[in-house]
């Protein structure tokens, strides 16, 4: 199994550019994830090492085999690329039965009759549809089409498995069971795999690195624990998991661990941080919602920071409570597992807890609008 | 590289051993696909330059084509407004088309809304209705009208029985526009009645919430909304008005009065010694006004999107009441198709089976076949009979064909020069048609290697020309059908080891099919109704159901031209009918 390397992949439409300058290497046999939301460039992504789309620029090598190379002119097309897709709309050709469909990429490859009949048995075998062969695409329910798609990926042996979101199409509690069967056929095959999607809970359960895109640049690769515990840039911190989001100043620091005066409330705030950032410095502190607590004035909790504050709203939302409670002009969203909690209260939160960005983070217009509150 | 390439290579083959990825043949760098690409644009650029450049040519050169020894000269164009008394003709065209756009708008626009967003009783018999012109030719039409209300048609004449004089004039530009006018305004009605059909039917409703009522629903929202197709089908039907041969040839060559194809048609056809660099010169000058009408109609759409009120959710439209308006509404409508279309259409076939049709004497008295049975006498008419159906069946073979392959390298590939295919297989439809025969006519003198004299007056230059002005709508038909199948089918193809030839052949052929087969249909009738372009393409050998019929009608032979017409209206229901047949027999299986 190969690794799939992507130097300097660029790529406009018109004057408009949706992919910049972006660079990764997959290793053998694992299974990488490109996240974002939609128009981050990710299935850009996917289809330019799909051959489906030719970048403006940069280079992609899968296995040492160079697929595109803009500054020597290479260009495989996708036929010759040996690769096995998957894509959103499973893209079953609908007059070919199930049968039909494995064995036309076989076809192509003039592998023999006899040996066809094998290797789609075993395929088709793998995701447990065996006996589906003669029929047709729309005879098949959501999940089962979306299993043939793969075996159809799978029956040629590719070097490299792309995956463009296809677990987006089936309901909510079968896209949990197919996520756990996938993450077990991936790590059987144990073939190098590319997956796209929007759906970071998904990302973060299968992938062995994820690549967090936005906006035609990546963000961050990492592990799906360092994706969520050491988000690189406010960005990620936003799109993967939930995030309150806190302007203020350094007013000082001690070692690693700096004071910050919040705009919001006047309140300073111990953050920890291996960052270097001089006092006076615009800041802000990002800070998930499952890691705050609220305690009511009088209770006592081990917690480096304690503010005061007030609950707006509080639902129950199953496992647990969600809590918006305002901060000087701010609504802050904390999940806590104390229910029934009213007016005011404090909300409680470790200097480890929170992350430090440099620079204030600038939220979309629509999303401030709903965030301020009018004191 | 190489050393790079190594390794790969190894673990391959132990991986899987037993069969290779594709690989396909690129000599100099060009596949297959390239190759079937670059020969589909190439074939449109011939085939559309073919009839225009001549064109061109002929119109500053002092000699025909044909002849050698020519010289540049721009004589054609001057003398084309001095002796040839152009500016007349213009201002007649101007004076027709524009006549013929407003009386159609004005019969299309408010069908289109009181049957789409009103409750009217047999609404749906109405839509159906307004397809007529799919199966009668304007020149049909143009017969029609003048065996009912021409000077002395059945009805005209019956009205100065009745009343002492007839209120109309059917040989004047009035009565020209009105004819062309009821043969064009089931195009704007499709238009208007498309987009009020997809549009959403929640601002109308919004409109009521706020108080409003029926007719201010119409007049505020609707009307407003609707100013992109009318606009779209407005120029539309000028440009179709200004190119038309039929209605402006029948009516206009008894009083003499020319408009631009009929001035084609006299000055090519009927003068003794033809001036080509005039004829030339006219044309060149026809072809500008048509061009700059598709460019503006190309222009004004592109900032049509601020009245997109298209959504992706469907509403179903809720129809408003018209109250007693709609009794009104229903008498207009069917007035429209019961005078406009089915009694010149009936008055025709009844024609064919009668020798003296007027109210004078009754019709009935002379029933008779003989009218069928001259037709068949004759070996010339069986055989324009013939002509007319291996032209229609070929030609729409060949060009639903033609026309799904420029659909695939425009619409379905990673081809360049996608556009400039789409483009060169619509353009023929702002040439004249008139223009495109005389286009081939002197295509064929200068084409080399004696291709020209091969096809000069056979039945081929007549499927060639006619096969160019039906790609247009042939391609309009198989572009959306063709969209309509998923992308990621061809990709999942592609991905899987097929390149774009294969794609085509293992994957899509199938499901192009149904697209396929309704444009087979569509040129088929189409080229069936056809014969402008064969005027001036037109030999002993060749002929055609309406050359046929318009030399007959010349002859004074009105019975023979009636028995023709309606044996092409046979033809057209019946290969219609058997073709809705096939079609869903299909579906089931």
């Amino acid at each position: 199994m190969p690794e799939v390397t992507v130097r300097n992949l660029a790529k406009t439409f018109g004057g408009n550019s949706v992919l910049r300058d972006v660079t990764f290497t997959i290793r053998d046999g694992e299974f990488f994830t490109l996240l974002g939301a939609s128009g981050c460039g990710k299935s850009t992504t996917l289809n330019c090492i799909a051959g489906l789309e030719q970048p403006t620029e940069g280079a992609i090598t899968v296995g040492g085999r160079p697929f595109v190379d803009t500054a020597a002119g290479v260009f495989l097309p996708p036929e010759e690329r040996n690769l096995g897709m998957v894509f959103q709309s499973y893209a079953l050709w609908p007059h070919m039965t199930i049968a039909k469909n494995l064995a036309l990429p076989l076809n192509i490859r003039k592998v023999p009759k006899e040996k066809q009949k094998t290797l789609i048995h075993d395929a088709l075998d793998k995701v447990g549809l065996a006996e589906l062969s003669g029929r047709y695409p729309h005879q098949l329910s959501g999940g089962q089409q979306q299993r043939v798609a793969l075996a159809r990926a799978l029956v040629y042996s590719p070097t490299v498995l792309l995956l463009d979101e296809p677990l987006s199409n089936l309901d909510a509690k079968l896209r949990e069971q197919a996520r756990a069967w996938l993450k077990r056929l991936q790590e059987e095959l144990g073939i190098t795999t590319v997956y796209v999607t929007h759906d970071q809970e998904e990302a973060l359960a299968l992938s062995d690195r994820i690549a967090v895109m936005e906006g035609g640049n990546m963000i961050q690769i990492g592990t799906p624990h360092e994706i969520y515990e050491r988000p690189a840039a406010p960005e990620v911190a936003a799109f993967v998991g939930r995030c309150n989001f806190l302007t203020g100043k350094v007013v000082g620091h001690d070692g690693m661990r700096y004071g910050v005066r919040l705009d919001c409330s006047g309140d300073v705030v111990q953050v920890d941080s291996d960052r270097n950032i001089a006092a006076d410095d615009s800041v802000t502190v990002a800070i998930r919602p499952e890691r705050l607590e609220v305690v009511p004035p009088s209770g006592t909790v081990s917690g480096g920071n304690r503010l005061h504050t007030e609950v707006m709203t509080s639902s129950y939302v199953g496992s647990r409570y969600e809590y918006d409670v305002r901060l000087g002009g701010q609504a802050v969203q904390v999940l806590s597992s104390h229910g029934g909690l009213t007016g005011r209260v404090d909300l409680v939160f470790d200097p480890g807890q929170a992350l430090l960005y440099a620079d204030k983070v600038e939220l979309p217009e629509e999303q401030r609008d709903l965030l301020t509150v009018n004191s | 590289m190489s050393t790079l390439t190594q390794p790969t290579r190894k673990s391959a083959d132990d991986q899987a051993a037993t069969f290779k990825p594709p690989r396909y043949r690129r000599p100099f760098g060009v596949g297959r696909d390239q190759v079937v690409q670059y020969a589909v644009l190439a074939f449109l650029a011939v085939l559309v330059l073919a009839p225009i450049v001549p064109t061109l040519y002929q119109s500053v050169r002092n000699r025909p084509l044909y002849e050698a020894g020519g010289a540049f000269t721009l004589s054609g164009y001057t003398r084309l407004f001095t002796d040839a008394g152009f500016g007349e003709v213009a201002l007649n065209t101007v004076l027709f088309a524009s006549l013929t756009t407003l009386l159609s708008l004005a019969i299309a626009i408010p069908m289109a809304i009181v049957v789409v967003r009103t409750k009217l009783p047999g609404g749906r018999l109405v839509a159906l209705a307004m397809q007529w012109p799919f199966f009668i030719s304007s020149l049909i039409l143009g017969f029609g009208w003048i065996i009912m209300y021409g000077p002395a048609g059945f009805v005209s004449v019956k009205v100065q029985q009745v009343f002492g004089a007839v209120p109309w004039n059917l040989y004047s530009i009035p009565g020209m526009a009105l004819t062309e006018a009821v043969a064009l305004a089931p195009i704007a009605y499709v238009f208007c009645a498309n987009a009020l059909r997809q549009s959403d039917a929640s601002l109308e409703s919004a409109a009521q919430v706020c108080g409003a009522g029926p007719l201010r629903i119409l007049g505020q929202v609707i009307v407003p909304l609707l100013r992109p197709p009318i606009v779209y089908s407005a120029i539309l039907v000028f440009s179709v008005s200004i190119e038309t041969l039929s209605v402006p040839l029948l009516y206009g060559q008894p009083v003499g009065i020319d408009v631009f194809s009929t001035f084609l048609y006299h000055n090519g056809l009927q003068s003794v010694d033809p001036d080509f660099t005039v004829l030339g010169a006219a044309s060149t000058i026809i072809l500008v006004v048509t061009l700059s009408l598709v460019a503006l109609q190309a222009k004004l759409l592109k900032d049509a999107a601020r009245f997109v009120s298209v959504r992706g959710k469907v509403t179903r439209p809720r129809k408003l009441d018209l109250g007693w308006l709609k009794w009104l509404s229903i008498v207009c409508i069917w007035f429209y198709v019961i005078v406009g279309a089915l009694v010149p259409i009936a008055g025709l076939v009844f024609r064919s089976f009668t020798l003296v049709f007027t109210p004078l004497q009754s019709p009935f008295k002379t029933v008779t076949t003989q009218n069928y049975e001259m037709v068949f006498d004759s070996d010339n008419y069986v055989q324009s009979l013939w002509n007319s159906l291996i032209v229609a069946g070929v030609g729409s073979v060949t060009v639903s064909a033609i026309a799904v392959l420029a659909v695939m390298v425009a619409r379905r590939s990673t081809f360049r020069l996608g556009r400039a295919v789409e483009y060169l297989a619509l353009i023929p439809q702002s040439l004249p048609g008139i223009i495109i025969g005389i286009g081939f006519f002197w295509a064929f003198a200068l084409a080399p290697f004696g291709v020209g004299s091969m096809l000069q007056g056979t039945i081929w230059a007549v499927i060639i020309a006619f096969g160019m002005r039906a790609l247009p709508s042939a391609f309009g038909s198989v572009a959306p059908a063709i969209m309509q199948i998923g992308g990621e089918l061809d990709n999942a193809a592609r991905v899987s080891g097929a390149d774009w030839v294969m794609t085509f052949f293992r994957v899509l052929r199938a499901l192009v099919t149904p697209a396929f087969a309704g444009a087979l249909v569509l040129t088929f009738v189409i080229m069936l109704k056809e014969y402008s372009p064969a005027v001036f393409l037109s030999s002993a050998d060749n002929n055609i159901l309406g050359t046929t019929m318009l030399s007959l009608w010349t002859q004074g032979r009105a019975g023979s031209v009636a028995a023709l017409a309606t044996l092409q209206i046979a033809i057209t229901a019946v290969f219609v009918a058997l073709a809705g047949l096939l079609m869903k027999g299909k579906h089931h299986a």
